[in-house]
C-alpha cells in the first residue's frame, strides 16, 4: 500500500496538531491523550507481530512488563538516567522475545498463544520471586518526575516510530515475506523464505516497542506492581484494539485503540458501574458486523483499484 | 531413500534419477507415496535413510527454503496461495525470496512470469478472488519466479476440464523448452502419458516400474496395481 499525497498531508497535519497540542491542554486532557498514545503504541506493537505473521501473542504484556521493570530496576538500583535505562530495557525485551521465540515459534496457532500466556505469567513470578531487586509484592517506586509533557511526547514519538515501522512492513520485501507466512506458512517456506528467521525478527521488533512503552509507563506512573504490570488484561486490550481496528493494516491499531480508549473514557464518566458491560457490547457488535475491523470498511475499496 | 511415519513405511528404497531437461512423470495409486517423495525432496520431511543429490551436491538435510534457493521449486496438490495478497505479490515472493531479488527487480520478474502463465491482467486481484484454475496457474507462476532448475508439480491438472488440460500441457512444454526439468505427479493418464519422456510407477511406497510411457502402459505390474489381478 502506497500512501497518496492527500493522505500524507492529512497525516502531517495530524502529527503537527499532536505536536503542538500540549501548548493548549494540560492536566486531565494531557493525561488522557498520553494514555491513548500508549494504547495505540501497544496495539501497534502487537500488530507488528500478530497482524503480519498471524502469530497471536497472548502474552505480549510480558515485554511491556519486562520494559517497565528493567527500566525501574536500572534507575532505582543503579541510579541510571531514564533514557539509557529505557533503551536497555527495550533491547532486553526484544532479545528475550527472540530467545523465547526459538522454541515457541515452531508452534502454530493456539499452541503459540498458550505458550506465550504461560511466559507472561512466568515473568510475573520471576518479578515476585526476586523481591530483593524488584520489590516483589510490595511494588517498586521510581524517582518522581512530574513533567507530564515529557511523557506525552515520549509516547507520541514511540507511536510515530511504530507507525513508521508498520509502513515499512507494508511496503518492504521483509514485510511481504511476513504476510506470506501469515497466509500460508509452508508455501512461504518452500518459496525460499527462511520462515523461522523472519518470524523471530518480527517478534523481536514487536517486543522491542512494547518494551519502550513499558519503560516510559514505569517512569510516568512512578510505581510498579507485578499484578498490574503483567496483567493479562493488558494483552487482551492490545488484541481487542488491534482486531477492532483491523489487524495487519497500518491504520487498524491506531483507529481501534483510539476508538476503544475514547469510548471507554466517555462511558466511564456517564455510567460509572455499567460502562464495561456497554463497552463489551460495542466490541461484540463491531466484530460481528465488521469482521475485518473498522479499517475493513475502507479496505475493500482500496483493493478494488 | 526410505521414509517412515512411526511404524508405517511410506517410502521404501525408492531410487529416482531426474536427468537434466527431461520430463519425468510419476504415477501410482492413492497413498502410494508420491506426495511424500516430493515432501522429502523439497526438505519438508527428512528421510529415515538414503540421500538426495542435486547437481552432485548432497541436499538431504537442508531446510525447504534452502532447497528452493538452490533451484528446486514445487507446487502443492492442494493449492496454497497467499490468499489475501494479490497475484503480483504472490509471485513476487518467489522472485524476491527464491532468487534473492530486490522488490523492484522481483516485480519485473513476477510480471514477466504472470504474463507467461496468462495471469497478467488479473495481477491486482487477490488470490482469494480468482478461480481454482487460476490458482493452479498461480502456483506454477510462483514456483517459476524462483527461476528453478527443477520443478516438482504435484497434480497440477487435477480438476481441470479437457480444454484446460490442453492449455496446461502447452504451458508445461514451454516451461520445459526453457531448460527447466520437470518431475510431475499426475493422475490424468492421457496428460502424463503424452508429455512425459519417462515414467516411474510407485505402489505401497515402492518403485515397481520405470520406463517410457508406452512400456508402462503395457507393463503387467503396473496394470495389476491400477486395475487388479484379473486384468493382467
Amino acid at each position: 500500500m502506497k500512501i497518496s499525497s492527500a493522505k500524507l498531508w492529512i497525516a502531517l497535519v495530524l502529527i503537527a496538531l499532536a505536536a503542538v497540542a500540549p501548548l493548549g491542554i494540560s492536566g486531565y486532557w494531557l493525561r488522557l491523550f498520553t494514555f491513548i498514545f500508549m494504547w495505540i503504541g501497544l496495539a501497534g506493537s502487537l500488530n507488528l507481530l500478530t497482524g503480519y505473521t498471524g502469530y497471536l501473542d497472548f502474552g505480549h504484556v510480558a515485554f511491556f512488563g519486562i520494559g517497565a521493570y528493567t527500566t525501574g530496576v536500572l534507575m532505582v538500583k543503579l541510579g541510571m538516567p531514564f533514557f539509557p535505562a529505557m533503551l536497555i530495557s527495550a533491547v532486553l525485551a526484544g532479545f528475550l522475545a527472540v530467545v523465547v521465540g526459538i522454541p515457541t515459534m515452531r508452534l502454530r496457532g493456539a499452541y503459540f498463544a498458550i505458550a506465550m500466556l504461560a511466559f507472561a505469567e512466568a515473568m510475573k513470578q520471576v518479578v515476585l520471586e526476586f523481591d530483593g531487586i524488584t520489590g516483589g509484592g510490595n511494588g517498586l517506586s521510581l524517582p518522581i518526575y512530574t513533567n507530564y509533557q515529557f511523557f506525552y511526547y515520549a509516547m507520541l514519538g514511540t507511536v510515530l516510530l511504530i507507525i513508521g515501522t508498520t509502513y515499512w512492513f507494508e511496503n518492504s520485501k521483509f514485510g511481504k515475506g511476513l504476510m506470506a507466512i501469515r497466509e500460508a506458512e509452508l508455501a512461504a517456506e518452500v518459496t525460499g523464505i527462511n520462515t523461522l528467521y523472519c518470524k523471530l525478527i518480527a517478534f523481536g521488533i514487536s517486543a522491542f516497542f512494547a518494551g519502550i512503552i513499558g519503560g516510559i509507563y514505569a517512569y510516568w506512573m512512578t510505581f510498579l506492581y507485578p499484578g498490574d504490570t503483567f496483567s493479562v488484561l493488558i494483552t487482551m486490550r492490545m488484541i481487542i484494539m488491534a482486531f477492532l481496528g483491523g489487524a495487519g493494516t497500518l491504520l487498524g491499531p491506531i483507529i481501534g485503540a483510539a476508538f476503544l480508549a475514547t469510548i471507554e473514557e466517555i462511558l466511564w464518566a456517564e455510567f460509572k458501574y455499567t460502562y464495561l458491560i456497554i463497552v463489551g457490547f460495542i466490541v461484540v457488535f463491531v466484530v460481528l458486523i465488521l469482521p475485518r475491523g473498522l479499517v475493513g470498511l475502507f479496505r475493500q475499496r482500496i483493493l478494488a483499484r | 531413500m526410505t521414509k517412515n511415519f512411526g511404524n508405517l513405511i511410506a517410502l521404501q528404497d525408492v531410487d529416482v534419477v531426474l536427468r537434466k531437461g527431461e520430463i519425468l512423470g510419476m504415477i501410482g495409486p492413492n497413498g502410494s507415496g508420491k506426495t511424500t517423495l516430493f515432501n522429502v525432496i523439497s526438505g519438508i520431511y527428512a528421510p529415515l535413510s538414503g540421500e538426495i543429490r542435486f547437481q552432485g551436491q548432497a541436499i538431504t538435510n537442508k531446510k525447504p527454503h534452502m532447497i528452493c534457493r538452490l533451484g528446486i521449486a514445487r507446487t502443492f496438490q492442494i493449492v496454497q496461495p497467499f490468499g489475501q495478497m494479490n497475484l503480483l505479490e504472490n509471485v513476487l515472493i518467489g522472485s524476491m525470496y527464491g532468487r534473492g531479488m530486490s522488490i523492484e527487480a522481483g516485480r519485473n520478474k513476477a510480471e514477466e512470469v504472470l504474463y507467461f502463465v496468462g495471469l497478467k491482467d488479473k495481477m491486482y486481484l487477490t488470490a482469494n478472488e480468482v478461480t481454482t484454475e487460476d490458482r493452479r496457474r498461480l502456483e506454477l507462476a510462483r514456483a517459476l519466479a524462483t527461476e528453478p532448475q527443477i520443478i516438482l508439480l504435484d497434480e497440477i491438472m487435477a480438476g481441470l476440464t479437457p480444454a484446460e488440460i490442453e492449455e496446461a500441457l502447452k504451458l508445461l512444454y514451454e516451461v520445459n523448452r526453457r531448460g527447466i526439468s520437470i518431475f510431475m505427479v499426475e493422475h490424468i493418464m492421457k496428460a502424463v502419458m503424452t508429455i512425459s519422456t519417462r515414467i516411474i510407477v510407485l505402489n505401497y511406497g515402492q518403485k515397481i516400474a520405470e520406463g517410457s510411457p508406452k512400456e508402462m502402459a503395457e507393463n503387467p505390474e503396473v496394470i495389476k496395481a491400477y486395475l487388479g489381478d484379473r486384468y493382467v
